[in-house]
């Protein structure tokens, strides 16, 4: 024990007498693990974004849908009796923490000036708080949304369509039985675009929505299912869970398919069935056409962080290098007066695993502060780039979790860096060690 | 006539009005039905179909589409069939009615997919019962609107209403018929709401001879649909080089269609 702390002091006033040299490579490793949680803080940024927009706008954390089919050849995306479905559900799943009924639907919006193809979102606003908190309104009243026959449209369909609060908007559609239908609307609100959903969705009271297709009172979209926080990350086994007791309910499931309700039309249209078919869903599922983005942001972080990772071994190693080459004759006078080989090793080991977790340590305050600033100063982000994150201004966010490993990854690589210099440096003989000239 | 005589027999009248009216009604209800008969048999081919179809549609902002396609039906069985074959990117593609089904052929895909029977057809404002026989009498119940001038045309005027249980694009539908050809000139129809949806002019008939029952058909050579909607959309269908010929046994099958799109 004493060795070891006599080895961590040797290896604490070698770093202090080498001061310049261990404060120009601490700067670096600071400099790389600052990095490192920048770039961990901006993907993470980006998938809560894109969680925390997309599960308050168009799905929940898992979701029950499924289809209606009144003969083979159409299908409605609805479910009958939703109370007795999300009773089962609440009553399977105690990590519920709450749920919204969501009308669900597929229509042409049209106004006087120009029309657009749009997902109609029912809602029932007065159970919305999360809904409201999410979407920013640039004019009008979002609580009008309780009215019968109103709409929220975003701030580019508005200029698409021309139009401005106060506006009618006619929205027409197909019941369920294929019949034309149309309903027409007055804009109460209109919101500041949220990405890639706001190109696409519109919403209207729920009553609205079953206006135009026929839908009885006890028929919703679908079953927005939000959970508690603690239960997000880990959905298959809670939607396996569901599932099942769905099943045991007596309810007829559609096969897993992890893709949003509005690309499964075809393949549902084309099978031979009648009647209700439930359907199991992960928010991951009802935005897979835009989880690329994520996982092409995740790929691009790891092989940035592969890159960092091997400019800090190459920097370590190429400094401990020189360091064993100017410290010779010190290594050794130490080998000739008693110290071991192994003490040697130990000494350069100390000395980098010091040196890295100071410089991690200081790189990830740094990192965690920058990240702060960037938060504060809410930086715009190209609308090009909005319509995948979901947002209009950049958001990292810096998990612990994310900080601790950091430090450690960048702690234990520094450290196993100089692995292979300080057994070069063990393996000296005393005597052409201290008769180096160099 | 003194007052008290005269009096007497307006009140007679009123009284006896609503019997002698209902009758009357009655009457004119059937007589409806009885155009619409005539309406829907003077397009009856009792037999085979083959037509090209040019298919024009205009919306804002975009340019003009012309498709071009063969129709194929089947009185028989009501079969029925379109294939695309111009423009390009279109070629190929395809309706065919089997039973009650309706499926689109893709060929881009190579696959089948099931679509309502009200679907929009290759996307623009026709539907296929625009191309196929009509069904009027047996689809709706018809109203008596009176009569209308329609240019040089005195039309008859009512409005079809869908009979319960049937599926159908517009469940109300406003006609107007030529009195003297009981050729449709016009067509309105309506959606569950109540809203005008799209206006049909029907300009141009054409009789044409058929060997299967033995006597003249006619069919509309040109149909102009005004989308009510979305007011600057409007499609354009001209039917040309009809015949009314036996098809081969084989022709309403997926594999025929799936054949003539390679």
């Amino acid at each position: 024990m004493d060795s070891l702390f006599l080895d961590f002091r040797i290896a604490l006033l070698s770093l202090f007498e080498h001061r310049r040299r261990a404060f120009f490579l601490g700067a670096a490793i600071a400099a790389v693990t600052a990095l490192l949680v920048l770039l961990n803080g901006l993907s993470n940024g980006i998938r809560q974004t894109l969680v925390d927009t997309a599960t308050t706008l168009s799905t929940g954390h898992l979701n029950i849908g499924g289809f209606y089919k009144i003969t083979s050849g159409t299908a409605g995306p609805v479910v009958t009796e939703y109370a007795k479905v999300r009773d089962i559900a609440v009553k399977a799943l105690p990590e519920i923490a709450f749920t919204v009924e969501r009308g669900r639907g597929w229509a042409k919006v049209v106004s006087d000036e120009n029309a657009m193809q749009a997902g109609i979102g029912g809602i029932d606003i007065k159970n919305e708080g999360a809904f409201k908190q999410v979407l920013r309104i640039s004019s009008g009243n979002i609580d009008d949304l309780a009215q019968p026959k109103t709409i929220l449209i975003f701030k580019s369909q508005a200029e698409k369509l021309k139009v401005k609060v106060g506006d009618a908007i006619t929205i027409s559609a197909q019941t369920t039985r294929g019949t034309a239908n149309t309903i027409d609307t007055r804009i109460v609100a209109i919101a500041e675009d949220v990405g890639l959903l706001s190109q696409w969705n519109v919403y209207v009271p729920n009553e609205a929505l079953r206006a135009l297709y026929q839908l009885r009172e006890d028929v919703t979209g679908a079953v927005h299912i939000h959970l508690k926080p603690e239960f997000v990350n880990n959905l298959a086994p809670l939607a396996a869970r569901l599932r099942e007791a769905l099943e045991k309910g007596g309810y007829r499931l559609m096969e897993p398919d992890p893709r949003a309700f509005w690309m499964k039309f075809e393949s549902v249209t084309r099978e031979d069935w009648t009647g209700q078919k439930l359907d199991v869903t992960t928010w991951e599922d009802e935005l897979s056409f835009m989880m690329w983005t994520l996982n092409a942001l995740n790929g691009l972080s790891f092989v940035l962080m592969v890159i960092l990772i091997a400019i800090v071994v190459t920097g370590i190693m190429n400094t401990m290098w020189i360091a064993i080459r100017e410290r010779t004759r010190e290594i050794g006078t130490l080998r000739a007066i008693g110290m071991f080989r192994g003490g040697v090793v130990r000494m350069f080991l100390w000395e980098s695993l010091l040196l890295g977790i100071l410089g991690a340590l200081s790189g990830a305050i740094l990192g965690t502060l920058i990240a702060f600033a960037l938060n504060a100063a809410k930086i715009s982000v190209p609308l090009s780039v909005q319509l995948f994150l979901m947002t209009d201004t950049l958001k990292l966010a810096v998990a612990p979790g994310a900080l601790v490993f950091a430090v450690v990854l960048i702690s234990v690589v520094t450290a196993l860096a100089a692995l292979y210099p300080a057994l070069r440096a063990a393996r000296l003989k005393p005597v052409d060690a201290m008769s180096h000239f160099g | 006539m003194n007052r008290r005589k005269l009096l007497s027999t307006i009140a007679t009248l009123s009284l006896a009005a609503p019997f002698i009216a209902a009758p009357a009604l009655a009457a004119s209800k059937e007589e409806m039905v009885e155009i619409l008969k005539v309406v829907d048999d003077r397009q009856k081919n009792q037999g085979d179909w083959r037509s090209v179809a040019y298919i024009e549609q205009k919306e804002k902002d975009k340019v003009a589409v012309v498709y071009e396609a063969l129709v194929f039906r089947r009185s028989s069985d009501e079969k029925f069939m379109i294939l695309f074959t111009k423009p390009k990117a279109s070629q190929g593609q395809g309706y065919l009615r089997i039973d009650k089904n309706l499926w689109f052929y893709d060929p881009s895909v190579g696959k089948w997919e099931r679509r309502t029977e009200r679907e929009r057809i290759g996307g623009t404002n026709s539907r296929r019962s625009d191309f196929d026989e009509s069904r009027l009498a047996i689809e709706y119940d018809p109203e008596d609107n009176g009569e209308e001038k329609l240019g040089a045309y005195t039309a008859q005027v009512m409005t079809l209403k869908g009979k319960a249980g049937l599926d159908l694009a517009f469940p109300v539908i406003k006609l107007w018929v030529d009195k003297v050809t009981k050729n449709v000139l016009k067509r309105q129809e309506f959606a569950l709401s109540g809203r005008l949806l799209r206006t049909s002019y029907y300009p141009k008939w054409q009789k044409i001879f058929s060997e299967s029952r033995k006597a003249d058909i006619y069919y509309p050579q040109e149909i102009r649909f005004y989308d009510e909607v979305e007011k600057a959309n409007s499609t354009l269908i001209l039917i040309k080089s009809v015949d009314l010929k036996p098809l081969e046994a084989n022709v309403f099958t997926k594999a025929w269609l799936e054949s003539k799109s390679r």
